[in-house]
Order: structure tokens, then sequence, then C-alpha cells
């Protein structure tokens, strides 16, 4: 038996010794006689019916644990009984319920029971993994090694992810492809940043977005965004330019506009700014002037890199014929209309009535052939260039490299050793000792002897500073000495511990130069690193890495609701996705409570998206803060459009999907997959002759189904008045919405802001799952059942600093698992995932 | 041609031993060792090249049929290539009509091309069309070359749903379909097609270069190599099978080098790898037939497709003074400033074909040149574009199929002959026949009689 330790915080120095299997501590009388006088009973009475050995549901036999003792054997089964008694998921309908009193001591009995079992087993810090830098690590890290932005891992294959991350180092694999690639990127990284880019040849790179549906409206209005940036005739993408230079933006039009209106107005807008008007017109052909095809062209000078490249329909209403009812009509000359009755044949000896039913029906026809107002819309945009590339010298990537007196081509073979060393110690983020250098001394040394210059060789060697893996992985040795147990890692360990979980790169200098001092290991210096590093603009790769995957943002790019259905085009796909980052780096910066991400009564809006929520007064494509009044039904990033549209399907909601969405990203609860062979619901019939909360009640009674549905189901339909984009509605189809719905544990809600308070009422669960989830994104690596200690501990603290942003951040960056590491485990058994 | 080496090396043992590493050239190697001229047999290669929007046919078709005929405005380009074509007249895709369908000819004509059938008429997903001839070539052809066939275009196809009176743009976007639903959507970058024919290398640099970097390659491997294996040594389970994976890839990478090298001698494509869509329309298309080449060159493909534009385009050819996009002014109601840039396009879209028809044949192949050994129908399922008619297509075939074909003639067919005969009869000559092809009734005869 080991001996008891601290009921506290774990001290980083008091361990020692490790022992890799929870212990139990001595059981003393009063736990035993409630085990045997209460909680077994009850047990008895109503589990072991199903979970015994023969029957084992849910591969659970709780007959075998006849001590309380033999508790610590499985503790992950306890927790799951505690919670599944608790929320009311056991036991299952048709098991009568014993009375709410007595589930609630037996659940917080066992709880507590494995707690004490926790407190009292020896804190487990757990191993990471040697991790690859991903992609996006790769390229800020190569960023900030040369001073160039050069994105190669943009040619690199998908990274792989797990446990919702694509930094965690088991699930991260290397192919020969991608060393290919590696080592293809090492050459144009070493090449452009001693010799610069070489000429970029002009290149054509086009937008050409899905065909639309959109309302057509026969007449003219008046109150419209006049930018054109929000309407559907807008073409809107993400353009990546490979140089400055100049480039010839071209835009096609699609569409008609009636004859003798002025010529369209196409505005062409980079990053939310309208850089030209394109003038395009056409020929009539009698009936109406035929657009499709018809384009204009300009020179623009752009900077490198992807912007957001949009062309609007200016004006839209203006400029068409007077009887449209627009403002500024057309001032070229319209034919008369023509007459409506010129083919229609009156039958000899009609009535006057009748010939005044033939009239108005042939004026009738004449309306529906007349050309909408709007019927027009950007075809595709083409940009075409570089021409005249802007050709920057290297000169800060040669000072960053060059690092000994020969930037300006004065060349001394003897400063090999002093560029390459401050090379590696930056590519490898740690001190380099002498005889690692020489290796690649010595590959210079004889690339210079097979003839190459002295550049080049010197080159060679840093390229290979590039490929080995003490670049491409961060690897945390541990073991040093007679060590085995759990240890600190090494400062240098840490400080890319702390970059590449608040920035996504390399550590700066000054965090290397900390780092190296031992600084490190010091409490206010580490919170003053932390500090510093949150203040960065660095640390917005949060809100695209940890956010981005929490949130499921990235998944936006490739949603394709059906835009049959809803009015979804790229502008609103773009500005969805902004309006959640907006939030979440406005809540880092500002260091708000993470709360807020749940109940927060502002957004960050532009037009679009406030015309979307159906808020007023926002006009323009700029985003700014928003406060909801109580007109808008929204709330934190859960009402925002961006998470409703990510669980949804292409052409409808899912109460499930979006039920088991916020479970496990927002109340921590994973949902086991479906038993097989369960039948899905019909695609097809939804929504036809029942409302689809109907036919999901039908579903529900099969009782395979029924524990993890009557979970997910009631949180998914309470969120029914947003549709699969998020949009607000009231009916589904013919279908009155009931947003109403009763929560396993007995709680009721009456629609989404109702139910949200009561998540809200969870504060633990909600800190608890977001310190999950930033936790395996700082550590890259799964979760164990061993961490559940810290993440509660975490959450705790959190709790006590008014849930502030930082304070998330600085309880993980001090927690034991980011501290420390230990051996890893020759043998991987006896870990259970949690 | 000489032929140097002692040692035959079986054709496929050899691929076999490269895996998909690098483009696969005819090697000397591979040439039966003092067989003399007996060069093994140069396989047929199939393209198809189409243009939207139809023609100005007045311009096009020639007046007398047979070997002299006098060549059109629109043919003109093609005149030093007499020898190597057939002009067909005559052929039909009746099953581009609409038959009840309503409007949608674009749609139709782009679907049927290949697959000479009727296309479903739906603007959705459940899109209906047939396979298509090359794709029915490439399967016959079995894993004979490492990518079984290219589809190339000139015009950008994310475009989803309807394109054309209620058909979905699938069927304007692709003329290869691989099944009755899965159409082929055609490669625009040409950067990727290379590619996907010769991998990452850069061929661009002088001999001497590509061998230095090589070495430089393996060194900066060997260092590589040498130090993970002695990290390997220092790390846990978990961690060491993370760098083991590593280890094994540069061992891997090492061996592709290492081959690589034995192909010195080999096929090297002559261009560079390309950046990306070429601005001008003549540099794109000039590139998309370039990569066409080098693919029959090495033999790494024996079957294409290659869109000029999508039906119903709007490209604009200022560049030669037509500043209006394609397809209205190919509604050209007869005017005849209209019909004359019509005609104009027409032209340039032969001139640059002749440009593919001159690489062909002055690169050797075998016992001849490419040309010599493949079959290219060039043309449109839209005859006249003002009247979206189906019949009377204007076709070319290009080449000689290995000898089976006897060209330099115009042929002037019966009334109501399908297109898709032609088809039947090209497969046969690619040692793959067919039965039935959409709407075929037969063989097309006269490909070799006089």
């Amino acid at each position: 038996m080991e001996p008891r330790a601290s009921q506290c915080a774990p001290a980083l120095a008091a361990l020692a010794v490790f022992a890799g299997v929870a212990g139990s501590a001595p059981t003393d009388q009063a736990v035993t006689g409630q085990f045997e006088k209460s909680v077994r009973p009850l047990l008895q009475r109503s589990c072991y019916g199903c979970h015994n050995s023969k029957v084992k549901s849910g591969d659970l036999d709780l007959v075998a644990f006849k001590t309380v003792d033999s508790l610590g054997g499985d503790l992950e089964a306890w927790e799951k009984v505690a919670t599944k008694l608790a929320d009311g998921t056991m036991p299952p309908k048709g098991v009568p319920r014993p009375p709410q009193a007595e589930v609630e001591a037996t659940s917080n009995w066992i709880r507590g029971e494995i707690k004490r079992i926790e407190l009292t087993s020896k804190p487990d810090p757990g191993r990471v993994t040697a991790r690859r830098l991903n992609r996006a690590e790769y390229n800020n890290t190569i960023r900030d090694l040369t001073g160039l932005d050069l994105r190669p891992a943009e040619d690199f294959p998908q990274d792989d992810s797990g446990y919702g991350f694509d930094n965690i180092g088991d699930v991260l694999s290397l192919s020969p492809v991608l060393l290919e690639k590696y080592m293809k990127a090492a050459e144009t990284v070493v090449k452009t940043a001693l010799s610069g880019a070489g000429e970029v040849k002009p290149m054509a790179i086009r937008a050409q977005p899905p065909g639309r549906e959109f309302e057509l409206f026969p007449q003219a209005r008046s109150d419209y965004d006049t930018s054109g940036l929000s309407m559907p005739n807008a073409l809107h993408a993400m353009m990546r330019f490979p140089a400055e230079g100049e480039y010839v933006f071209k835009a096609a039009l699609e569409g008609r506009r009636p004859t003798g209106s002025e010529p369209v107005y196409v505005g062409i807008w980079v990053d939310g700014k309208q850089v030209s008007t394109l003038t395009i017109d056409a020929k009539t052909d009698g009936a109406s002037i035929d657009l499709f095809g018809a384009q204009a062209e300009t020179r623009l000078r752009l900077p490198a890199g992807e912007h957001w490249i949009a062309a609007t329909v200016l004006r839209i209403y203006e400029g068409l014929p007077s009887d449209y009812g627009g403002p500024n009509p057309t001032r070229r000359p319209v034919p008369p209309p023509r007459d409506p009755m010129r083919r229609v044949k009156i039958p000899e000896g009609a009535t006057p009535e009748e010939i005044e039913k033939i009239r108005k029906e042939a004026i009738r026809r004449a309306q529906l052939f007349r050309v909408p107002a709007n019927r027009v819309w950007v075809h595709w945009v083409e940009a075409l260039g570089p021409y005249d590339s802007k050709i920057e010298p290297p000169i800060e990537s040669r000072k960053r490299i060059l690092t000994c007196g020969h930037v300006d081509g004065k060349h001394v073979t003897s400063c090999d050793r002093t560029v390459l060393s401050q090379f590696a110690r930056r590519a490898f983020r740690r001190t380099v000792t002498a005889a690692e250098l020489r290796p690649y001394l010595e590959l210079a040394a004889s690339a210079r002897r097979d003839g190459a210059g002295y550049e080049e060789a010197l080159g060679v060697a840093l390229q290979a500073i590039l490929v080995s893996p003490d670049f491409l992985f961060r690897i945390e040795k541990t073991g040093v000495g007679s060590a085995k147990g759990p240890q600190p890692v090494n400062s240098f360990a840490l400080a890319s511990r702390l970059s590449y979980f608040l920035w996504s790169t390399m550590p700066d200098d000054e965090l290397l130069r900390v780092a190296e001092q031992g600084g490190l290991r010091k409490a206010p210096v580490l919170q003053a690193q932390v500090k510093r590093m949150l203040r960065d603009p660095k640390a917005l790769s949060m809100v695209e890495n940890f956010a981005g995957q929490w949130l499921e943002l990235r998944r936006l790019e490739s949603v394709s609701p059906d835009r049959e259905k809803f009015e979804f085009d790229e502008y609103l796909r773009m500005s969805m996705r902004k309006e959640t980052e907006l939030f979440f780096a406005n809540l880092m910066r500002e260091d708000r409570s993470i709360l807020e991400l749940l109940n927060g009564r502002y957004s960050f809006l532009n037009q679009k998206m406030a015309e979307f929520y159906g808020v007023k007064g926002v006009t323009g494509p700029e985003f700014r803060r928003v406060e909801f009044d109580a007109t808008v039904p929204r709330s934190g990033v859960l009402t925002q459009a961006s998470v409703m549209t990510v669980s949804s399907y292409a052409t409808r909601t899912s109460p499930v999907l979006r039920g088991k969405w916020i479970l496990e990203n927002l109340l921590n609860e994973p949902i086991p997959p479906p038993p097989p062979n369960v039948p899905l619901l019909e695609e097809a019939t939804i929504g036809a002759a029942a409302s689809l909360r109907k036919q999901m009640e039908q579903h529900r009674t099969n009782p395979a189904c029924a524990s993890c549905h009557a979970k997910m189901d009631p949180i998914g339909f309470g969120f029914e008045n947003f549709n699969a984009i998020g949009q607000w509605r009231d009916k589904d189809g013919k279908f009155e919405i009931d947003p109403s719905g009763t929560l396993p544990d007995g709680r009721n809600f009456k629609g989404p802001e109702d139910l949200k308070a009561l998540l809200m009422g969870d504060k633990d669960r909600f800190t608890e799952a977001m310190t999950d989830k930033m936790l395996t994104y700082a550590l890259g690596r799964g979760l164990e059942r061993y961490d559940r200690r810290t993440i509660r501990e975490i959450a705790g603290r959190v709790a006590a600093n008014e849930y502030r942003f930082s304070s998330l951040v600085m309880e993980i960056v001090k927690s034991l698992p980011f501290q420390m590491t230990r051996e890893d485990h020759a043998s991987e058994e006896g870990k259970t995932k949690i | 041609m000489t032929v140097i080496t002692g040692k035959h090396l079986p054709r496929r043992t050899f691929l076999r031993g490269v895996g998909a590493a690098i483009g696969l050239p005819l090697l000397d190697a591979m040439r039966p060792a003092f067989a003399g001229p007996a060069l093994p047999k140069a396989p047929v290669r199939l393209a198809f090249t189409y243009i939207p929007n139809g023609v100005t046919f007045k311009d096009w078709k020639p007046a007398t049929t047979g070997a002299d005929y006098e060549f059109t405005r629109i043919l003109k380009p093609l005149e030093p290539f007499r020898k190597d074509i057939l002009v067909l007249s005559g052929l039909d895709h009746h099953n581009a009509n609409a038959l009840g369908d309503g409007g949608g000819d674009h749609a139709r004509a782009g679907a049927c091309f290949l697959t000479g059938v009727h296309p479903k008429k739906t603007a959705g997903a459940d899109i209906q069309a047939g396979v298509s001839v090359d794709q029915i070539a490439a399967k016959g052809l079995g894993n004979a070359t490492r990518v079984a066939s290219l589809e190339l275009g000139c015009e950008d196809s994310r475009t989803v749903g309807g394109c054309d009176s209620g058909y979905s743009c699938a069927y304007t976007n692709s003329i290869s379909w691989r099944g009755p639903q899965t159409p082929m959507p055609p490669e625009t970058n040409p950067r990727i097609v290379f590619e996907r024919l010769f991998g990452d290398d850069d061929f661009s640099a002088s001999p001497e270069a590509r061998a230095r970097r090589a070495a430089q390659k393996k060194s900066i491997l060997d260092l590589v190599n040498s130090r993970t294996q002695k990290l390997a040594g220092e790390l846990g389970a978990a961690d060491r099978r993370k760098i083991d994976e590593y280890l094994t890839a540069v061992r891997e990478l090492e061996m592709r080098i290492d081959r690589a090298e034995k192909d010195q001698n080999g096929f090297r494509p002559d261009i560079e790898k390309p950046a990306g869509v070429p601005v001008a329309f003549a540099d794109y298309i000039k590139l998309m037939f370039d990569l066409q080449v080098l693919a029959f060159q090495a033999d790494a493909t024996r079957v294409t497709t290659l869109l000029y534009g999508r039906e119903a385009s709007v490209r604009t050819y200022p560049e030669i003074g037509v500043p209006d996009p394609h397809h209205p002014l190919s509604h050209h109601r007869d005017l005849p400033e209209n019909v004359e840039k019509i005609t104009q396009i027409n032209t340039h879209h032969t001139s640059l074909f002749a440009y593919f028809l001159e690489k062909l044949r002055s690169t050797p192949d075998g016992d001849g040149s490419l040309l010599d050994h493949s079959m290219i129908v060039y043309g449109s399922a839209i005859c006249d574009g003002n009247k979206h008619s189906h019949e009377n297509l204007p076709l070319l075939l290009a080449g000689r199929g290995d000898g089976s074909i006897q060209s330099g003639r115009h042929i002037q067919y019966p009334e109501g002959t399908p297109m898709t005969n032609l088809f039947l009869t090209l497969l046969d000559r690619m040692k793959i026949p067919s039965e039935k092809l959409g709407d075929s009734t037969g063989r097309l005869e006269h490909l070799t009689d006089l």
C-alpha cells in the first residue's frame, strides 16, 4: 500500500516516486457501512437485472463489484454509473425508478468515493508522444525562422486529427510523400531566404461560385444595400495571390436587364474595401439586354497572400426604365412597351366582359415575361497576374540567417560554425552541442568540395537542419540520469509547449533566452511570459487553431447547405466564420469570462450578418460589436449561425446532431456511436406526414436508442427554431415548431433561451468541457482517466477567478500534465480513455 | 535509333520495380538487346478535343470529297497536315436532340459527345448519361499505363447546380464519363496535370545541376538517417514508433532517388513544370497540348480528352479581335458581322490544334511519329451554334492509328449515320472491340478504303 498523499495540489518536487496504477486507500468503517446498507441494495433492486455477468448490458457487470475496495478497479465504470443515475438515463423506462432522494444519495456516494480514491492515487502527468509540426505550425515556424511568410505547407497533405485536433502526437503520421514535400520545402525556403524569390510568372486565378437561386423582384426596391455586398447578386471568394504585383481583374455577368437600362456598374472589393468600378454593357436582342458573358476588366496592385475578393452589382435598382419605379431611372431611350394584345386573337362575337378578361390575361402574361428588376449577377471573376511582380531582395532573411558578417557577400568559410549553430539553435528550439553540429558542418564542407559555391554549400546544411527530426518533431526526452517517474519537462521543452500552445509557432528570442537561463521554472517569470505571449498578436493563432477546431468553424469551409432551400452564399459563409472568430478573439483580448461563450448578449456583425439575424442599423462590410436587445433571440456562440450550420445537415436540421454537438463540445459528454442495425430515418419521408419531432419520438421508442437519444434529442429540439444555416424560423415546412422539452433529469424548458439558462446552471460542466478541450490542444495528446482530477482542479480555479479566459490559460500552463512528463511506459495496457 | 544495352528487361518487371515514383519512359534497357530495327510495337493513342458552340458550317465543310478537296477557311491552318487528317462529314448525334425535353441543347451536346446517350434532364444530383468512349478505352487498356486516362479542360468547372435550361452543370463540365452517373471532371490546372504525370521533380535544371542536386539530397538524407537512428535509441516506445515511421520514410526516399538516378538516360519532360494557368488562352491550350504529347511520349497514358471550353462557353477572344463572349455571339442570327467573328474564333481554334498535330508529328515514337500512332477526334456535338443542330457535326480525325487509318481525305457519310459508329471503329483499332455504344448501329466504313 502506498503512503497517503497530500490532499493539496501536487507539489512538483514531491513526485520522486511514481506508481502507474491507481492504488486504493484503506477503507474506513463508515464508508463500508453505507455501501452495504444503501448503495448495494439499490443497485441490486434497480441495476442487477441487466448488469450482471450473464446479460452484461452495456458491457457492464455490476454484480462483480462486491466490496467497496473493488470500486477502485474500474473507476471509469463507476463514474458512468453515477452520471447515468443522476441525469435520469438509468434505470431506463420500464424499470421502476427508486425515490429521487435515494438515487441522489447513491450517485453522490459514488462520486465522493471516486474522488477519495483519486486523491489517494499517485498523480500521473502522462506522456506526450513526439509531435510532428502540423501544417499551421510548420508555416508559422518557417515564417519566424526566416522572416518570410512562404507558407510551404499549403502543398502538404492534410494533417491527421484525433480527439478533435490536428496537433496530436500519437495521431500525426509521416509518409514518404510528406518527407518528399519537406525536402522540397527546405530547398525552396533556403533558396528564397538566401537569394530571394524567383520571378513569378503571370497566371490566371479564377473564382466561379456554384449556380445560385435567389428571389426575383419584378419591381425595383428603394431600401436595399446599394453596395451590393450583402446581396445574392455578388460574388465573394478567397483568392490567393502568389506575389505582390499588378493583376488584371476581369468580371463577367450573367442575367438580363430591361431594354433601355443603363450599363451595370460592378464594384471590385479587396478585403472589404472598394477599389474599382467596372462598367459593363451589352446590346439588346429586342426583348431585353442579354448580359450572359458580358465582361470588363481593370488593373489593380495587390499584396501577396490570401485576400477576400468581392465583385458586386452596385446600385442594382438604379438605371432601370422608369416604370420599374427605382431611384435614378435610366436616361437612355426606352422603347415603348409592346402592346400585350399584339399576338392575341379575340374570338368573333366575344362579349366586352370576355374581351376584358382576355386583355387582363394578356397583361398578366406580359408582366410575367418582363425582366425582373434584379435579374443580373456576377458570373465569375478572374485575376491575371502578377505583372511586374515586386521582387524583394532577401535582406531581412539574410540578416536572420547569415549571422556572421557576410550579409553583403563577404564569404568566410569559418563562419559556417556561427551561422549553423545559431540557425540550429532556433530551428531545434534548444541549445545545440558541438558534437551535434559537426555533421552539418561536414555536410557544408563536403558540398563545397563537390563544387558547390559558398552559399550553396551552406544552404545544403541549412536544408538538412530543416528536414532533421530535431526540427520537424518536438521530442521531450525523459529519464535523464536516474529519474524514472514524473519529472519536470526540461526548460526548452516547456518553452516550446508554451509557444506552440499560445502561438502555434516556435519560441521567440526572449522565450528561448529565458528558457536557456532556467527562468521558466520560476512562477512569476512563467506568469509574466504567459501574459506577454497572450498580448502578442501571434496569440490570435488560438482563434484559428483552437477555437476553429473546438467549435468546428474550420468545417464551415466545406459545408454545402442546399441552396434551393436556404439563402446561403459565399459571403454568408465567410461572414459566419468571421463573426465567431471575432467573438472569440475579443473574449481573449479583453480577457472576458468564458461563460460569455454561452450567454454573451452581443456579437460582431457586418450588414450581411445583421440582416441575416434581423438586427437593424448595421450597414457596410465592416464587422463591429453589436449589443443585442430583447428582440434578438441569440446569445453566445451556441446560437451563432456558424455553430448552428456545422451542427446541421445540408438539407435540414438534425436535433440529434445538434444535441450531440452541444453535449460533446460544450458539456463534455461524448456520445457513443449508434448500435449497429438501427434503421435510419427515411430522408424522403421527413416532414412529409408528421413533423420531424414526431418521427424522432417514434424512433426513440426503440430501447436500444432511447438512453442516448433521451439526452441528445431534447437539447437538439430546443434549438429547432434555428434552421440548418442558423436563421430563425417559427415553422418547419408546414409544422409549427415546438422548442420545449424535458431533460432526462426531469427539468423542463420552453425554448432555446430557457434551455440555455438550464445549461448555464451547469457552469462547472461547461468550464470542465472547455478545460478538457483546451488541455487536449495544449498538450497534444488525448486525455486519460488520470487527467480528470487536473481538469476539475483547473475548472475550480477558473471559477474562482471569475471565469477569466487568461485564468484558464494560466491554470493549464501551471497544471501537472503541462509542467511535467514521465517515462514512456513500454506497455500501453491499463490505459483507459475518457 | 541504336540499341546499346546487353540485357533485356521485360517492361512489366521494370514497372514493378519503379513503383509509382516517376514518369515511365521506354528506356533503352527495355528494348530487346541486339534486336536491330525490330522495335516493340508502339501503342495506339486515343485523344478527343472538344470545341464548344458549334462552327460556321459553310466555312468548315470542304466543297468536294475524296483526296483533293480544297481546305476551307476554318480548316486552312490544318493544310500542312493534309496527309494526316480525315474530314468526316454527315455524322450525327441524334441523342443530343431535345426528344421532347425542351431547351438545353448545350448541356445535351456536352453529355452526348462521347457517350452517344440522351442525358436525363435534371439540375439535381440524379444525373444520368452513359459511359464515354474514352473511358471504355481506358478501362480496356487496364493497367497498361500509370495513368489510365487524362481529362483536361480550359475552363474552371467548379460550378454545380443548373447550367443550361434545367440541366446539371455536370453535363457541360465533363465530356468524359466513367459511369452513367460518374462524370470525370476535367483538370484545368496544368501544374497539377504535370505533377500527376511526373511528380514533384524540377526538370528545368541542366543534367549536371540535377546530378549535383541529387547528390546533395542523398547526403542530406544520409545525415538525417544517421541522426534519426541515434535518436531512436534514446527514446521510449511511443516516441520511437514515430521516429521509426520517419526513418522508414527517409529510407524509402533514398531508394526513390537511387532509382531516379538510374533513369538519367531515360525520359525527361522537355518543359518546365507549369506554375499555374497561363494568362493567354493560346498559351493555355498549347500547354495542355504539350502535356498530352509528354504523356504519350512517356507512355504515362494512352487516352486523353480536352475541352477548349465547356458548351455555352462565354470566353472572349480580344487577341484575335473578337471581344464578344463566344456563346451569345454564336447565336449570330445570320448577321454577317457576327458570323464572321464566329468563323474567326473557329479558325483560331484550328490553328491551335495545328500546333498539337505539329508536335505529335515531330515526336519520334517507335517506328514512326506519335501522330502515326494516334487517333485524335476534333470537333463539336453542335453543328451550327445559331440553330443548335446536332446533325452534320463538324468533325476531324487526325493521325493514322498505327497504319489502320488511311488519312488525307474528306468523307461524306449518308444522312443519319451515328457518330457513335466512329467510336466503335476507333475502339476496334485500340483492340478493345465493343458491340454497342449509345445509339450506334455498326462500324463506320471507309476509314481505310478509297
